[in-house]
């Protein structure tokens, strides 16, 4: 095992024990939280296999075919932020609204 | 008929224009309108400048912004039994003997939202240079969001009717809400006029207005708008 081998699954793993010690409520949370974490060490491990699945999908690299997943996974997840910060901000507004401080004066 | 000035509510968003806002609200209240200030979190004695004035002050306790300012006027002028709502500016470049105008154009033409325009025949303001094309191509940024060209882009001058104010729910909160009440209009099948006003440029309201930075973030939230509902 080279040395970013190890440095990645070592990342992999906490990642995947820090979720699960977060989140920790269904058996069908940590079945996903393994199979994507299984699924990342084994890539991590046996990068011949991204490799194979990049030709068939028609890119040279596996690690060139992560990389683009990754980044339109990242893009989503930025759009899927900022409309939750909209709402959040939304909810603000109103809460604000609602306890404006409010003055009528006389002449 | 000429509708009673005290049913015709003047909202001034205002931040932090305490050097203004006392001359702005005072030539208002000449008219014999209802004034309402709403003070989007000023920092400085906004508040006790206008003790004695017989005005509406609302007070965000945080800032949000001139869009959500407004929004918070149109909600208490209609639950004060408006019958129409002027949008003013704070910082003393609109003329209030205009408002009557406005109302009268929004009577005449039976319209349900009239805005003021600085390029309209008989405006008599003088637009300097630089902001010039700004509005030129802010107008034709906003009618290829909205579909509807107006002669003059970003105007803070309006009169609705209060039909128009319940229906509009303005959610940008910041400057983009110009370019949002047009949006609206258009998709809630609005009838609309423009009215020429006269605007008093001065270096105050100048140093606070609108540079061509504001005019690219105002482009940017309105993508943004678009793209979430």
């Amino acid at each position: 095992m080279t040395i970013i081998q190890v440095i990645l699954t070592a990342f992999v793993v906490l990642i995947a024990v820090y979720m699960y010690l977060r989140l920790r409520t269904t058996l069908f949370d940590l079945l996903l939280i393994l199979v994507f974490a299984g699924a990342g060490v084994f890539f991590v491990i046996f990068p011949d296999t991204t490799t194979r699945i990049a030709h068939f999908v028609g890119v040279n690299r596996g690690a060139d075919m992560i990389f683009y997943l990754a980044i339109l996974f990242l893009l989503f997840l930025v759009l899927k932020l900022y409309a939750r910060i909209r709402r959040l901000e939304q909810q603000f507004t109103e809460l604000v609204r609602d306890r404006v401080e409010t003055e009528i004066y006389k002449k | 008929m000429p509708a009673s000035p005290q049913t015709i509510f003047v909202i001034i968003p205002c931040f932090n224009e305490a050097s203004v806002i006392k001359d702005t609200v005072a030539g208002v209240l000449e008219k014999g309108y209802s004034v309402v200030v709403v003070d989007d979190a000023s920092t400085d004695e906004t508040k006790q400048l206008l003790h004695g004035f017989p005005v509406h002050y609302l007070r965000h306790r945080i800032n949000l912004g001139q869009g959500a300012a407004l929004q918070t006027g149109f909600d208490y002028a209609i639950r004060k039994g408006a019958a129409f709502l002027i949008t003013f500016d704070a910082d003393g470049q609109h003329f209030s003997g205009d408002i009557a105008r406005m109302v009268e154009t929004m009577e005449e033409k039976s319209v349900d939202i009239v805005f003021g325009s600085r390029f309209l025949e008989g405006s008599d303001s003088s637009v300097p240079p630089g902001r010039k094309w700004l509005l030129k191509t802010a107008r034709y940024v906003n009618y290829f969001f909205s579909g509807i060209l107006l002669s003059d882009a970003h105007n803070g001058f309006r009169c609705l009717s209060r039909k128009a104010a319940e229906k509009i729910r303005l959610r940008e909160n910041r400057m983009a809400h110009a370019s949002e009440i047009l949006i609206q209009v258009a998709k809630l099948k609005l009838t609309y006029a423009e009215y020429p006003v006269k605007i008093h440029y001065t270096a105050y309201s100048m140093g606070k207005g609108q540079g061509n930075r504001h005019g690219l973030r105002i482009l940017f939230e309105l993508i943004l708008y678009k793209l979430f509902r």
